[in-house]
């Protein structure tokens, strides 16, 4: 068998009387960086949710680490797939409190590094101390930006990134995909209209053409 | 000691002072007559009717139709508890039922072998009244912890997802809102306890004494309802949101959307 991580075989998407995809395949082997590009409503983000298990084919398969993604492996799936949603709403309590609360599953225990958390925050361009502010008080990009660092942090490897530089300025987006592109031995699959991910070894990939 | 009966006649005079409301919406206009009238006469209908079933029930005292009668009361409770939090009827019968069972039955059969020390368990004098006060607060409790916890997962709903994706197994996931939900339906009870005696004193005791009994024997009474209902709360308020949790995510992990009542479509 290949190193296929993730592979989309022959999938399409209905809503009601509505096709959102037909007939979509792609294969995505460890290290590869993918840039999703289409239309508003093409089914990109569906697509990246599927591997968590939140949203459904209607025909076709989806395999993760070559075994079909199903109720069970779904799981192992969500340990180590970091997906950053374009609407990522937590809007209950303080960035610290949930950090601690993630940091409380079985999965995720012992592996908070308050220091790497900390330079991480840093680096990617916060300045005041959002760790004691309610997930009200941020944006939508500040709130995906934690969200990218307490994947790095549990230490995910494959990550699937839904808009997340749309509403960064300019500096920070090119901050944002370096980090990411630099490292290579991670899996990318991206969803971005921003020019910063357009980059030497992406792979673009046309959703719904 | 003496019981000092209401007579009918008495009771007549007891409906005279009614005519003091009257006159007080009358002068103030705040129209409340005719609600004041309808209330009253549910009231009445309502409480003689029970009267009347009560003294069937007590001078049959037959265990079976004691019982029969329990389960009555189990399936009103449930079904108020599931229409008011405006949740599918079907799915979360069976849960919501087992819950005030466990949480109730048990504690009321404790009771009533090991704190009242009954010859018969299942005696319609006790057995009604009892699990009557159970259940009227353990009602109250599961009404507000399940109907708070569906609708702060729902609200809440790309939170709960994203724990999922951060590695969070299913009870992890949920337990955050089924300890917040649990929490928002004890505080009640737990304030209740503490307040008691201070702030009113409560209608049983109020009852036992005018009755004749004794201020300590009623106080005893008191307390011991007073831990039995707490009791028989937070088990049924703690099964009934785990079973109905075991019955509306599905293998994924993800809230069935049919266990809400369809307001669309
Ligand atoms: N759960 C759902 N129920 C009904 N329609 C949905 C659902 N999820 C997505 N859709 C529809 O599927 C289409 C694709 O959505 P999406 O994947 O978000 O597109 P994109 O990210 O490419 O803009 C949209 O028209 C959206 O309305
Ligand atoms: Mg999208």
């Amino acid at each position: 068998m290949s190193s296929e991580l993730l592979n989309y075989k022959d999938i399409s998407i209905s809503y009601g009387e509505k096709k959102v995809l037909s007939h979509f395949d792609l294969d995505i082997k460890q290290g590869d960086r993918i840039l999703l590009k289409g239309r508003s409503g093409a089914g990109k983000s569906t697509l990246l949710k599927m591997p968590m298990g939140f949203a459904h084919q209607t025909s076709g398969n989806l395999y993760f680490n070559n075994s079909l993604l199903d109720s069970n492996t779904v799981w192992d799936a969500r340990k180590r797939i970091a997906y950053v949603s374009q609407d990522l709403d937590i809007y209950e309590g303080s960035v610290d409190e949930f950090i601690e609360e993630v940091f409380s599953y079985s999965f995720n225990e012992g592996k908070l590094d308050r220091t790497k958390l900390r330079r991480l925050l840093v680096y990617l361009g916060f300045e005041k101390d959002v760790l004691d502010m309610n997930f009200e008080e941020l944006s939508g990009g500040e709130k995906q930006r934690i969200g990218i660092i307490m994947s790095v942090l549990i230490g995910k490897d494959i990550y699937l990134l839904d808009e997340i530089t749309s509403s960064l300025d300019a500096a920070l987006k090119e901050k944002v995909a370096n980090y990411f592109l630099e490292r290579k031995e991670w899996t990318l699959v991206i969803i971005s209209h921003d020019d910063v991910w357009e980059k030497e070894n992406v792979k673009v990939v046309p959703v719904g053409v | 000691m003496e019981i000092y009966d209401i007579s009918y006649l008495s009771l007549v005079a007891c409906f005279l002072l009614l005519v003091i409301p009257v006159f007080v919406s009358q002068y103030l206009k705040l129209g409340i007559i005719q609600d004041t009238v309808v209330s009253v006469s549910r009231m009445v209908v309502q409480l003689a009717f029970v009267g009347v079933f009560l003294t069937v029930l007590f001078d049959l005292n037959n265990s079976i139709v004691n019982l029969l009668w329990l389960l009555v009361m189990l399936i009103m409770a449930t079904h108020t508890t599931i229409s008011d939090v405006g949740l599918d009827l079907k799915k979360l019968l069976v849960p919501t039922i087992f819950s005030f069972i466990i949480g109730n039955f048990l504690v009321l059969l404790y009771f009533n072998m090991f704190v009242v020390n009954l010859e018969n368990l299942f005696d319609a004098r006790f057995l009604i009244p009892i699990f009557g006060m159970f259940l009227g607060n353990s009602l109250r409790g599961n009404i507000i912890s399940i109907s708070s916890f569906y609708d702060a997962i729902k609200r809440n709903e790309n939170r709960y997802l994203y724990s999922l994706s951060l590695g969070a197994k299913k009870h992890e996931a949920i337990l955050p809102y089924a300890r917040k939900s649990l929490d928002l339906a004890l505080k009640p009870s737990i304030a209740n306890m503490s307040t008691i005696g201070i702030v009113a004193l409560p209608g049983m005791m109020t009852g036992q004494i005018i009755a004749g009994s004794s201020p300590i024997l009623a106080i005893k009474y008191q307390m011991a309802i007073m831990v039995g209902i707490y009791v028989s709360t937070v088990m049924t308020v703690a099964i009934g949101i785990f079973m109905t949790i075991r019955s509306s995510f599905d293998e994924y992990g993800i809230l069935k959307q049919d266990v809400f009542k369809s307001t669309n479509a």
